[in-house]
């Protein structure tokens, strides 16, 4: 084994992560990371593991206290690598590491070394020792078998994560594969509120779901942390065990590569309905927008995001207005639907309007050199989101004479389509400036991940998350505002966010045409 | 005869960074030009500044005797461009990026799927199962060659066309461009295959750190077995006569 060579690779793997926060937008999420990451352990290790030891304790149930939260990060550490893409980055293809004199073996283990040391998972292990060292300190906990079991917990996480990743991956692959798995992806995000009060009545149930629980890496880890002699042993076996089953399930996996799937056969397919469906938009915009459509269709991300945002739709508008604090008839319930109509007038799009070239690549130069103005393509993309963003509001508004507690009032419709396109318009035009003035040159193929820049992700979170609580918030100061009669206000809103959209998009463009080098640059990565 | 291109005075800045500095050029109208230089002396930034691409720092362009800048639209209908970096949207197909660019510089549908099956059948492009991401760069190269000339431009540019393409794909490309200038349009070519430009171009000119002109001249003697006379010494080749203008020379490592 180069040894060696391993170790450069891993020194050149953070010396990539340190040339990245060279940039002012990489200084600022270095910053933010560092300071969440230092947060984030604080609160454990004080609060946490000590919090969990003694609560632990107290109750004589070390094991099961320390199961139920190891199941929990490692479940949360797996979720979190696949969506957020962190923690999977082998930084190094297998076709660059051919180049140095490395053997077959000595490659895979480097990519599986170098994706392992990433530092997502130090925080993930910095807190399942701060919950070891908590039970220590109150005398649960043997420090020895349980940082080995730690140790070995850390690998099997890494080896689910990156087989869960392949899985994916091949499933993404398939047609209709990639709705599949986002479905079941939103199921298990879903699942818990129902199954809670499933379980808190069904007593078999729960201890059924306790007893499966005794097989899992967790289990073990728990195991070899609070007990003794042969269940410490047993413990550390189940990890071991685990680690080898999906390792070898990895390794073939890795063996035996998806196959691409052929999309034609040999017939030219001209697919000119995207063309006629950005006709919708007029003539002229037509061929631009058919090109945006047939572009963002073509990548997994979008065909998994935009199709569930259809039935998510219906969950959020049903979800926000039933939750607990929301009060049932149409004063209490419309406070939380113009919040969620908000977000359904952006939902289906938000992660790429936010980054709208970030996916270009070489292609970005392309727009500049046809024959118009060059900002035309940025203007496009957006009304292309524009026009997808209409289909989820229409599906929303027919969603929601259905959803509604108590009788519905027909002038909620009006109000509620003027909170969405409200919605829509502020959304896609801070999408303008997000992309030309924070833009980042994101992965394509990459099917998970999280491929935006830190002002982008202020825009797309902060905007789910002021919809979410800014309406309830401003219901309870004013509830008397909340009322169907001022339905009109929204569509005034409404207006007025037109208003700031069409400005945006004339200054953008403005920008756009100042910016382009430097676009490109940054989309061909050499910025 | 009437000047295709013509650059004065043209200069580009990145801050401090000089990329161009004080370049003035003249192509004739149905040349085959040669524009030549070390790496990173300017050749890419001025192709950029001529096609719209970059804004120039000072100086101006005239093409086809219209003033040009990132705005002449008609100009760009008039323009075929093959970038250095392609500029090709991998996730689609050939002919499905070749349509929409024909679509773009304005040609109707039916002459552009017309143009387009044409193109892919004699750039033997015809493999409709692969996504541009999944061609080779030859084949990537010679769908951006095919973008460059789906619209008949009046000018062409062509930044390195001819690295990564297999003599038969080079043979038929050359024998287009031959083709093209006869009918009086302009080609206006980077590469740093000396042999192919002498062979194909009539003139050159070689540029050297910062975008500054050295050489500007006729080449078609050398085809004749003649020579190009520089600062007293006779050159029957181009490779010596650049090596002697840009200052390049052969460094001996005594290790290798």
């Amino acid at each position: 084994m180069n040894l060696k060579l391993l170790a450069h690779l891993i020194r050149l793997r953070y010396r990539l992560i340190w040339a990245k926060s060279r940039s002012r937008s990489g200084r600022i999420a270095l910053f933010m990371a560092g300071y969440l990451l230092l947060l984030v352990a604080l609160a454990l290790v004080a609060a946490g593991g000590l919090g969990l030891g003694a609560m632990a304790v107290t109750a004589g149930k070390a094991t099961a206290t320390a199961t139920a939260v190891l199941c929990g990060l490692f479940l949360c550490a797996t979720v979190g690598t696949l969506i957020l893409g962190f923690g999977l980055n082998a930084t190094f293809a297998d076709g660059e590491m051919r180049r140095y004199p490395l053997r077959a073996r000595e490659r895979e283990v480097a990519r599986h070394l170098v994706a392992m040391l990433d530092p997502y998972w130090y925080l993930v292990v910095g807190i399942e020792f701060g919950l070891l060292i908590g039970l220590y300190l109150f005398g649960a906990a043997f420090l020895l078998t349980g940082a080995i079991a730690l140790g070995l917990l850390y690998v099997c996480n890494y080896v689910t994560a990156r087989l869960a990743g392949m899985v994916v991956e091949r499933m993404v692959a398939r047609r209709g594969g990639a709705t599949v798995l986002m479905a079941a992806i939103m199921a298990l995000g879903v699942a818990p509120p129902f199954l809670v009060p499933y379980l808190q009545t069904h007593a078999h149930g729960a201890s059924a779901a306790v007893a499966w629980l005794q097989w899992t890496p967790p289990y073990g880890a728990a195991l070899a942390m609070t007990q003794e002699g042969w269940p410490a042993l047993w413990g550390l076996a189940l990890i071991a065990g685990w680690t080898l089953g999906l390792g070898a399930a990895m390794v073939e996996l890795e063996r035996h590569p998806a196959r691409a799937r052929a999309a034609s056969s040999g017939k030219l397919d001209w697919g000119s309905g995207y063309e006629r469906a950005g006709a919708f938009l007029g003539p002229q915009n037509s061929i631009l927008i058919g090109h945006w459509l047939r572009f963002f269709w073509r990548n997994n991300r979008f065909r998994m995001m935009y199709p569930l945002s259809l039935p998510l739709v219906g969950l959020f508008i049903y979800g926000l207005t039933r939750q607990p604090g929301v009060s049932p008839g149409p004063h209490g319930d419309l406070a939380s639907a113009i919040g969620a109509f908000g977000i359904v007038g952006f939902i289906g799009t938000g992660q790429f309007a936010v980054n709208q070239f970030g996916y270009l690549g070489n292609g970005m130069r392309r727009y500049l050199l046809l024959p118009g103005d060059p900002a035309a393509a940025m203007r496009s993309c957006s009304y292309t989101f524009a026009l997808l963003n209409a289909v989820t509001i229409m599906v929303g508004l027919a969603i929601w004479p259905v959803v509604v507690r108590g009788r519905f009032d027909p002038r909620t419709l009006p109000l509620l389509a003027g909170c969405s396109l409200t919605g829509m318009f502020l959304y896609l035009a801070a999408g303008l400036w997000t992309s030309l003035l924070a833009a980042r040159r994101g992965n394509y193929y990459s099917s998970f991940g999280n491929d935006l820049s830190f002002a982008g992700n202020a825009v797309l979170i902060g905007a789910m998350m002021s919809l979410v609580f800014g309406p309830r918030i401003a219901a309870a100061y004013w509830p008397g505002a909340f009322r169907s009669e001022y339905w009109w206000v929204a569509l005034a809103a409404a207006a007025a966010a037109a208003g700031v959209y069409w400005v945006s998009l004339d200054l953008a463009s403005v920008c756009f045409r100042r910016r382009r080098e430097r676009l490109v640059a940054i989309m061909e990565g050499r910025a | 005869m009437d000047s295709a291109i013509v650059i004065r005075h043209l200069a580009k800045e990145y801050g401090a960074v000089v990329a161009v500095e004080d370049l003035s050029l003249t192509v004739p109208k149905g040349a085959m030009f040669g524009f030549l230089g070390p790496n990173g002396s300017g050749k890419s930034t001025t192709i950029g500044c001529l096609t719209g691409l970059l804004d120039p720092s000072g100086g101006e362009m005239e093409i086809l005797g219209e003033r040009f800048t990132a705005e002449s639209v008609g100009l760009k209908r008039r323009m075929g461009v093959m970038p250095e970096s392609l500029g090709l949207f991998e996730p689609l197909y050939a002919h499905e990026f070749l349509a929409f660019v024909g679509r773009m510089f304005g040609l109707d549908e039916t002459t552009t799927r017309a143009r387009v099956t044409e193109l892919l059948a004699a750039l033997e492009l015809t493999d409709s199962s692969k996504t541009l991401a999944e061609y080779s760069t030859g084949m990537r190269k010679r769908v951006a060659f095919a973008a460059a000339v789906i619209h008949a431009p009046e000018v062409l540019f062509l930044d390195e066309p001819f690295e990564s393409i297999d003599p038969a794909g080079v043979a038929l490309m050359k024998q287009w461009l031959r083709r093209f200038t006869e009918q009086g349009r302009t080609v206006f070519i980077t590469s740093h295959v000396l042999e192919t430009v002498e062979r194909l171009c009539g003139a050159v000119a070689i540029i050297t750190s910062p975008g500054k002109l050295v050489w500007q001249g006729d080449i078609t003697v050398l085809a004749a077995d003649g020579a190009i006379e520089y600062d007293g010494q006779q050159f029957r080749a181009l490779e010596p006569l650049f090596l002697r203008l840009t200052g390049e020379h052969y460094a001996d490592l005594k290790w290798l």
